[in-house]
């Protein structure tokens, strides 16, 4: 039997969603604009816009992009995020070079990377690879930086070799960090992909959105955002669901996302 | 770390770059790369400073960190205030806690069409959308700083008598400080990210607008010039923000 605290507590996300909804709805009642249409017509667009095979299309080269771009930066980043985090020298070599690349807009490199690689896939996934990356390394790099040294020791006492004490010992003792990592990576994966096809208008959900802003269908743009919200939260939160699986054992932590660099 | 060992650090984080400079020029001058798709990085360098002497490229510079500063000013004053009062107020935690689950994963440049569409191509939807993007980490980390606050500190203050308010101010705030400038740090990045694609998406000005321009009219060193200002931009602001930092925290033990 689930008390009625839990269950106030499990709801709250979606009560507040509805609350944000009902805010929208009576907002745009009360302005009365033509380009801020209410959140009733907006859902009702919904149906049909996800009924049409041309929008799934769309989705689903925006998400084979998106889950491409975030493996392959996951299985470099966390390496190397790693190492540094265990390796001052290797630390000090890539660190000023990670600081400047930092503040650049990954999504602002695309049209020099479509100059290259032309406006297809390779470009997006490559600019997606590099907004997920930077936060994952960051996040490794600060958790193994903080496994404590008498682990590593008794590691080494008991003949690790060192290969294997980064996988046996500051693997698992840096997961939380790495996964906490990996949260802000899906976040930034989502963003990104949205911006590259905001950039180069070829297919994608961000293709989308931003051509119906340009036509002037703003219940389309307002669905979109809607549903682009909706894949936010759920991506975000069955990725926790993953994470609290994996990190039983340490404290509880945050259940939201930490940071979103 | 002795003086000696940071210098032989500082060298070793230069070759990287150096390296990466280093093939860029190599891609150029061995002809893997047409050079009016790659420009020699002395060619970019110098294009950079002689656009930096302009004023029309300075008033694209002081747009751009207008509406960073802006939209970051905005993002910590509320990101701290809400922080604050959902660590101190239990009934405010219940009503922010839901809404910052839901809030924080959405992709914030999803929204920016409906800002366009509700006040206008002006600053404003750029700031808000800086102030949106920024918020969240600055308020996470506001309020984990806060809600983890020593308590032992805070019976001290109320056994000398401090008002509850005044706790707030005295003891909790300058507890969480070391926190909330992490979130600043992260919100600062997050700015200037931002600020470039609002500007790349719909701007009449702006660095973001500069290399909007370049690329439709195929200029690759004008392309590269924008992207590297707002590098050099953002390590200027992160190393004024240290600088803050170690000022604020010089009481503090080393973090």
């Amino acid at each position: 039997m689930i008390s009625w605290r839990t269950l106030v507590t499990r709801l709250a996300p979606l009560l507040a969603s509805l609350g944000l909804l009902v805010i929208w709805q009576l907002a745009s009642l009360a302005l009365h604009n033509d380009s801020f249409p209410t959140a009733l017509e907006s859902i009702r667009v919904i149906p049909s816009l996800l009924g049409d095979p041309e929008t799934l299309i769309n989705f689903a080269a925006s998400l084979r992009r998106m889950a491409i771009g975030f493996a392959v930066a996951v299985a470099i980043s966390i390496p190397l995020g790693l190492l540094m985090g265990r390796s001052r020298a290797v630390a000090s070599f890539f660190n000023p070079l990670l600081m400047v690349i930092y503040p650049v807009p990954k999504a602002a490199l695309m049209p020099i990377i479509m100059l290259w690689l032309g406006v297809g896939d390779l470009a997006k996934t490559l600019v997606i690879f590099l907004g997920v990356s930077l936060p994952v390394i960051y996040h490794s790099f600060e958790g193994a930086k903080a496994v404590e040294e008498k682990m590593l020791w008794s590691g080494a006492a008991m003949g690790l070799s060192a290969a294997r004490r980064m996988v046996r010992i500051v693997l698992p003792a840096a997961l939380p960090e790495i996964l906490a990592g990996c949260r802000t990576g899906l976040v930034l994966a989502l963003i990104t992909m949205v911006t590259s096809e905001m950039i180069a208008r070829q297919s994608g959900a961000g293709n989308i959105l931003f051509n119906a802003l340009d036509m002037g269908q703003y219940d389309t743009v307002f669905a979109m955002i809607i549903i682009i919200g909706a894949l936010g939260i759920c991506l975000d939160a069955a990725f926790e669901r993953v994470r609290q699986r994996l990190v039983r054992w340490s404290d509880p932590q945050f259940d939201i996302p930490l940071s979103f660099s | 770390m002795s003086a000696r060992l940071v210098t032989s650090n500082v060298m070793l984080g230069f070759i990287p770059i150096a390296l990466v400079i280093a093939l860029w020029q190599a891609l150029v001058s061995f002809g893997y790369a047409p050079v009016t798709l790659l420009p020699p990085p002395g060619r970019v360098f110098a294009r950079m400073v002689q656009q930096l002497l302009t004023s029309t490229f300075q008033q694209e510079i002081v747009a751009t960190l207008f509406r960073l500063f802006a939209g970051f000013a905005i993002a910590v004053v509320l990101g701290v205030t809400i922080g604050l009062a959902a660590a101190a107020n239990p009934s405010v935690n219940a009503l922010v806690r839901p809404l910052v689950r839901v809030l924080a994963p959405l992709p914030k440049v999803a929204l920016y069409p409906a800002l366009l569409l509700l006040v206008g191509f002006g600053h404003e939807s750029k700031i808000a959308l800086v102030a949106a993007d920024a918020l969240f980490p600055i308020l996470l980390s506001t309020y984990y700083g806060a809600s983890r606050v020593e308590q032992k500190l805070i019976w001290s203050a109320m056994a000398a008598g401090t008002p509850g308010r005044e706790i707030l101010f005295k003891v909790v705030l300058p507890a969480a400080a070391p926190s909330i400038l992490t979130g600043c740090r992260i919100g600062l990045v997050i700015s200037c990210i931002v600020v470039f694609l609002a500007e790349m998406i719909t701007s009449t000005d702006g660095l973001g607008h500069v290399l909007v321009t370049a690329a439709r009219t195929f200029q690759a060193v004008d392309m590269f010039v924008p992207l590297i200002t707002i590098s050099l931009l953002g390590l200027i602001l992160n190393g004024m923000l240290e600088a803050v930092r170690s000022y604020l925290l010089r009481g503090f033990p080393e973090v």
